[in-house]
């Protein structure tokens, strides 16, 4: 990490402090950063916040991986034709643009009021992102690799193997950190619903509801965080396997 | 004389622009056959209608015993060619593993052939790490490393500088005298062409047609001496006269 990047968490927390010491908003709906971030080291020191940490964690990386063990053979195998993928892009699009919330109240009906609904209705939104950016990853392949392999006799299926998988994964990794991200937004948000009594969104929306705004605070940084490290990982991961990607 | 690959009265349109309309030419075998010709006078196209990668629009054509594993092509944008996400050991590989060789006999093939080519390469490090002339030369091993029958080479010295140029001319006579393959080059250097050709085959502007095919007797290998000779000179002469009437200057 570069000393410069530190320049952008110290500016927001900065702007944070200034806004609450002017009183730009009534103390009590803005504490300053302070206040929240020793509530943030409270709430994780006494381990209070740690349960619905994990159990929102939990559902992520659940979804995801459900997401991932359906969105990643459907998109490879649908991008390896164009006619294909095509004739059923609407529907992935269109779900894809229907917001996933939307959908949630009828995921509670299929699923029942249980995690269950919520770990399908993450799991389904970061799957068309999967699907989407992985078949479009293998659609653009550079005809010229596929071409020389073609020449050198390559079977469909060493093609397959040997390049168009490879051609994919820079386009999929994108897709692998925008559905993860999503995913977090999801299990958060349907946390606030219904059927549960742990998770980050659960906590927020209860902190709210008593009024213990540092409280909510805190725990909407700390979903920030979770957010920006799973993020983090991800372009970690990349950097280190996808060092040719755009070479 | 026995002719390897062939065509008889080839026909080929793009967007209603002909390149071919009867088009016919016999290559001979374990010869280097260089094509030299105006732009777009559809050289590249013969050699992608040739490997089947261009369906052709009519007529006939024929590469004795056509088979992918004894057959490559060096594409003139080799660069991207070339798979970033293997090593430069492996990229050699690649047509080998295609062949489903064993790992030693993948190991024992570049081995012989980096022998014959004099150039160290760093297996481990990736293409993209390498220069233009490296890169080239790469590609150049891995069309080779399967010891084709049949090599179809497009503009392969065009991004080198002069020096390297003239290596990889080279290792290819190196290469051609150890396995005399049947070579179709395509240059736009006419020192290219009679430097390393047996036949150079003269294109006219399309619609594409045979307008000469002038021998270079100089033996091989041809050094850097060989391009210095009276002989030399004359077939270059001789190549040019018949470019100039081609393209009326």
């Amino acid at each position: 990490m570069k000393k410069y990047t530190i320049i952008g968490p110290i500016l927001l927390i900065l702007i944070w402090a200034v806004a609450a010491q002017l009183q730009l908003i009534d103390k009590f709906f803005l504490p300053d950063p302070f206040t929240v971030i020793g509530k943030l080291v409270e709430l994780l020191g006494s381990g209070a916040i740690i349960g619905d940490l994990f159990s929102t964690l939990g559902r992520v990386v659940l979804s995801f991986i459900i997401a991932i063990a359906i969105g990643l053979p459907l998109g490879l195998w649908l991008g390896r034709s164009e006619k294909i993928y095509r004739s059923v892009e609407f529907i992935i699009d269109f779900f894809r643009s229907t917001p996933a919330t939307a959908l949630f109240p009828l995921f509670l009906l299929i699923f029942g009021i249980t995690d269950k609904s919520k770990i399908a209705v993450a799991a389904f939104a970061s799957m068309l992102i999967i699907i989407f950016n992985t078949a479009y990853g293998v659609m653009h392949a550079k005809k010229s690799r596929v071409l020389a392999a073609q020449i050198m006799g390559a079977t469909k299926a060493q093609i397959f193997r040997w390049i168009l998988f490879w051609e994919s994964l820079p386009q999929t990794f994108i897709g692998l950190r925008s559905a993860v991200s999503l995913s977090l937004v999801i299990i958060v948000v349907t946390e606030m619903f219904i059927g549960t009594t742990s998770g980050l969104g659960r906590k927020i929306i209860d902190s709210q509801i008593t009024y213990e705004i540092p409280t909510m605070y805190a725990i909407i940084l700390l979903t920030g965080i979770v957010g920006y490290l799973l993020n983090l990982l991800f372009l970690t991961v990349e950097k280190r396997f996808l060092h040719w990607s755009g070479k | 004389m026995k002719i390897a690959i062939s065509a008889q009265n080839l026909k080929k349109s793009f967007n209603h622009t002909e390149v071919f309309r009867d088009f016919s030419i016999g290559v001979e075998q374990e010869k280097i056959t260089a094509i030299f010709g105006p732009n777009g006078s559809g050289k590249s196209t013969l050699l992608n209608i040739l490997s089947g990668i261009v369906a052709k629009d009519g007529g006939e054509f024929n590469i004795e015993n056509f088979n992918h594993f004894e057959f490559s092509y060096i594409f003139q944008n080799y660069r991207e060619s070339l798979l970033p996400w293997r090593t430069n050991f492996e990229n050699i590989a690649l047509p080998l593993e295609i062949q489903n060789k064993s790992r030693q006999e993948i190991q024992q093939r570049v081995e012989e052939l980096q022998k014959l080519f004099d150039f160290k390469f760093n297996w481990e490090s990736y293409p993209y790490e390498l220069s233009g002339g490296q890169q080239q030369i790469l590609a150049f091993m891995r069309a080779l490393v399967t010891n084709p029958k049949v090599l179809f080479i497009d503009e392969p010295f065009s991004a080198l500088d002069y020096e390297n140029n003239l290596r990889l001319r080279e290792y290819l006579q190196k290469y051609y005298l150890a396995f005399k393959p049947t070579i179709l080059l395509i240059t736009h250097n006419i020192e290219e062409a009679v430097h390393l050709a047996d036949k150079i085959v003269v294109f006219s502007k399309k619609p594409t047609k045979v307008l000469e095919v002038i021998d270079n007797p100089q033996p091989y290998p041809r050094t850097v001496q060989s391009l210095k000779a009276e002989q030399f000179h004359q077939v270059k002469d001789e190549v040019l006269s018949i470019f100039q009437k081609a393209i009326n200057l």
